[in-house]
């Protein structure tokens, strides 16, 4: 009889443990591996590391924040490689013209009409459910990224503007407080904020979540689940656009297929982070933590010497790996 | 009939499982004989479903002992207790839409069933032989569902399965439709096949079973004859307490005019025209896929469609979307709780939320404080058993679900609400209080369009009844005056 009840209550315990890292598996995978960095890498901790992860950080956090939405409203946005590329080429060939604001604020425009035609397309396609939904991204990306390869003619140009000090490039690339408060943390700082309030305070943000738990009750209880659509891809568009100037900053240099495989990497930072790719659930704060563990993975696994071709393997694997529990997760409860 | 041996089929002994936090099954133990109907009864979450799931082997048991036909059963899948020779065949069918009749038979087995020609002559055999005339080239899309549940049936005799299990086979049933199914389970008791029958509707069960067994709260309350068995006595041990009535007293309060429909005419529907007076409670009987949901759903705006005519008291009203429906006081409760009428992976709060949520935004922000006491105010009105407003849905019983849905709709002030399928799937005690609600309703002055297929509750609850048959309006009754035989015949055309 007392085995039988030290043996329940090592279960519990068990289970208690089991089920904290299953809630805060994101949080748990960052402490062991930073942890392991240091230990075996002290360089981890130097002040030109940290920097570089802030600004690694940077435009795959933008993207993310973007599909987040995208996934909570049940959906996936596979068109952000082909916005963020004609986005950087429109900008860099605007340049020249308009000078350097006006063709940042294009170049956004232009993310922002993007999404909005990806929701018009996949509304008045009727395609509502996932898959048709994707391939209509799908190949809106093809079509965006052939734009870009249009109008820049194959080639990639350099960004000469950033050499000037009145360039609003390099401000936003190395400007700000200090080496940590550069110029576009802030801006994603500001993002998120934003985005965060609309998600959690305001009516538009929250049919977002009713739109992707279920689509049909969200209908039928008077919800206009389109515009929800609407505002999800528009949101996905404004930030891969926003996300792409912070890009072209840094790189400063415009190839029209500078966002391939950004996609993949968004969707595995969002679910990394722990938004339910069934919809419904989810949250830009999660994403922030998913974002911060992939680029802090591949910063530790840079420092390890893991070469780049097996940490795209581990990046793949981890995605998997992260559905395969929430799907348990899911079964156990059904 | 046939004989019934004395041997057992199935011997459950002293089945325990516990889930985290819920002793789903205490100590139960039942015996099935061979040849027998054996009815199962019980609320929701009395444990009939575990223990369906332990037979089939999704869950497994934590302990005692199961013994099939004679072997004792330690730990089985889905696949081997099929092969063993026991079928289930659940509420929501395991059948493969865009596939024939005869390939969803003989799913994965077609090798063995040497190709088509094979499978769709031995399907035209287990389907005769069950009295059943369905193409076997038909897609199972294209079928009704008691169709597609004699597909189901004849899945299971191609197993050769000596014991099936059917969870709520008549829940979405017409009476015609019942009939049948009744007919089928005779056959399959004349070729030696014992019947595990899980059914809320105790009528069924008094028909159709030799033994019942009643469960609640994961215990087996009794298992007795049905010849010894009361529909008052199988009622009190269901719920644990006694119900009077299966219905209140029908309300009567019915005023003027408050909705006219006029012209509804689509592909599938013609010349519909009715009215709904105030605080009438209006029923529609009909066969499933007469065109009763269409109906409420063209008057939502649910489908598109057009040219028809709607009058709310006697203003002219176009209804394009469930929106424009809503903001002229129509309400509806869908026939699929979980598909159609609850966001299950949200809150209670927020699916009793989701429909007012806009008039209590300021500048597109929502008002959280409004939004907690609109959800607690129905939680404590309306009797919603959970653990807070913070609970998410999914994990409420059917009854509280359906609570929430009401409790959405009441908090709109609608003028109309329309009920389709309102206690699908509720427990006895749940139904009794859905329809106390209805009452209360139409005596504060709203009007409820009620869609069921259980007669009984039609006849019992409403003021005026509408046969619906093949898509048109086939006769106009008042419920206390006219016998069941008669409105049948319009049903049936």
């Amino acid at each position: 009889m007392m085995q039988m009840i030290e043996k329940t209550k090592l279960q519990k315990n068990a289970g208690r443990v089991l089920s904290f890292i299953k809630n805060y598996l994101v949080l748990v995978s960052i402490v062991s591996l930073v942890m392991i960095t240091i230990i075996v890498e002290p360089k981890f901790l130097t002040q030109p590391n940290l920097i570089n992860i802030i600004r690694q950080f940077g435009p795959l956090a933008f993207f993310s924040l973007g599909m987040t939405f995208v996934i909570i409203c049940g959906f996936i946005d596979l068109s952000i490689p082909g916005i963020i590329s004609l986005v950087v080429i429109v900008t860099y060939s605007l340049i020249e013209p308009l000078g350097q604001y006006a063709a940042i604020a294009a170049g956004i425009l232009v993310g922002i009409i993007a999404g909005y035609i990806n929701s018009r397309l996949i509304i008045s396609c009727g395609a509502l459910t996932n898959a048709e939904a994707l391939f209509i991204t799908f190949g809106m990306s093809t079509v965006y990224g052939a734009i870009a390869l249009i109008i820049a003619a194959g080639k990639t140009g350099h960004l000469s503007w950033i050499e000037k000090d009145t360039s609003a490039f390099s401000f936003i690339a190395q400007g700000g407080f200090g080496d940590f408060l550069s110029f576009s943390f802030l801006l994603f700082i500001l993002c998120l904020v934003i985005l965060y309030i609309f998600q959690s305070k305001t009516f538009l943000g929250n049919t977002i979540f009713l739109t992707g738990g279920n689509k049909t009750a969200a209908r039928l209880s008077g919800i206009n689940t389109f515009k929800s659509i609407q505002t999800v891809f528009i949101i996905s568009g404004l930030m891969s656009a926003i996300g792409a100037v912070v890009l072209l900053s840094r790189i400063t240099t415009a190839s029209p297929v500078v966002g391939r495989n950004y996609d993949t990497n968004a969707i595995l930072a969002v679910v990394v982070g722990g938004t339910r790719l069934t919809g419904g659930q989810g949250s830009v704060l999660r994403t922030v933590l998913g974002v911060l563990l992939i680029t802090l993975m591949s910063n530790c696994l840079d420092l390890l010497g893991v070469s780049p071709f097996m940490q795209t393997m581990l990046r793949g694997l981890i995605l998997v790996i992260v559905i395969w529990i929430d799907y348990r997760n899911q079964g156990g409860k059904q | 009939m046939a004989e019934t041996n004395s041997t057992p089929i199935i011997s459950l002994k002293n089945i325990s499982k516990t889930f985290p936090g819920v002793r789903a099954l205490d100590d139960v133990t039942i015996k099935v004989m061979r040849g027998n109907v054996h009815g199962i009864v019980g609320e929701n979450g009395a444990g009939k479903s575990t223990l369906m799931k332990i037979l089939s082997g999704v869950y497994t048991k934590d302990s005692g002992t199961v013994e099939f036909d004679g072997e004792i059963v330690e730990q089985t899948t889905p696949i081997q207790s099929i092969n063993r020779g026991l079928s289930i065949i659940y509420q929501e069918f395991n059948l493969v839409n865009s596939m024939s009749v005869g390939e969803n038979i003989f799913l994965g087995r077609f090798k063995e069933m040497h190709g088509m020609k094979g499978i769709h002559a031995k399907a035209r055999e287990l389907l005769d032989s069950i009295g059943c005339k369905i193409n076997t080239y038909t897609m199972v899309a294209d079928l009704s569902v008691s169709q597609k549940q004699m597909v189901e049936i004849a899945k299971a005799l191609s197993y050769n399965s000596k014991l099936i299990i059917m969870d709520e086979p008549s829940s979405s049933l017409t009476s015609d439709e019942l009939k049948k199914l009744y007919e089928i389970i005779g056959y399959l008791k004349n070729k030696g096949i014992s019947i595990i029958y899980i059914s809320h509707k105790l009528n069924e069960i008094f028909d159709l079973c030799d033994m019942v067994t009643v469960m609640r709260d994961g215990h087996v309350i009794d298992t007795k004859p049905i010849t010894e068995m009361t529909h008052e006595e199988m009622i009190t041990k269901m719920v644990g307490r006694s119900i009077e009535k299966e219905y209140p007293e029908r309300p009567r309060c019915v005023g003027e005019t408050l909705l006219e429909v006029r012209n509804l005419n689509t592909r599938k529907l013609h010349d519909i025209n009715f009215k709904v007076n105030r605080g009438e409670i209006l029923g529609f009987v009909g066969l499933v896929g007469a065109g009763r949901t269409e109906i409420i759903r063209a008057i939502y705006g649910a489908d598109k469609v057009k040219g028809h005519e709607l009058f709310i008291e006697g203003q002219h009203k176009k209804i394009k979307n469930p929106i424009d429906a809503i903001s002229a006081g129509i309400a509806l409760i869908p026939e699929d709780r979980k598909l159609q009428g609850l966001i299950l992976s949200q809150s209670v709060k927020t699916n009793i939320v989701m429909a007012i949520q806009k008039k209590h935004t300021k500048f597109g922000f929502l008002n959280k404080s409004s939004e907690k006491a609109i959800a607690e105010k129905q939680v404590a009105s309306l009797l919603i058993k959970t653990p807070s407003i913070k609970t998410r849905v999914v994990s409420l019983s059917g009854g509280n679900q359906q609570k929430c849905v009401v409790g959405r709709w009441l908090e709109t002030q609608s003028k109309i609400l329309i009920m389709d399928e309102p206690t699908r799937g509720i427990d006895v005690g749940a139904k009794y209080e859905i329809y106390m609600l209805m009452k209360e309703i139409v005596e504060k002055g709203a009007s409820i369009i009620l869609i069921s297929s259980e007669l009984p509750e039609v006849l019992n609850m409403s003021n005026r009844v509408l046969a619906i048959c093949e898509g048109r309006i086939s006769g106009e009754f008042n419920p206390e005056t006219t016998s069941v035989n008669a409105i049948m015949e319009k049903v049936l055309g």
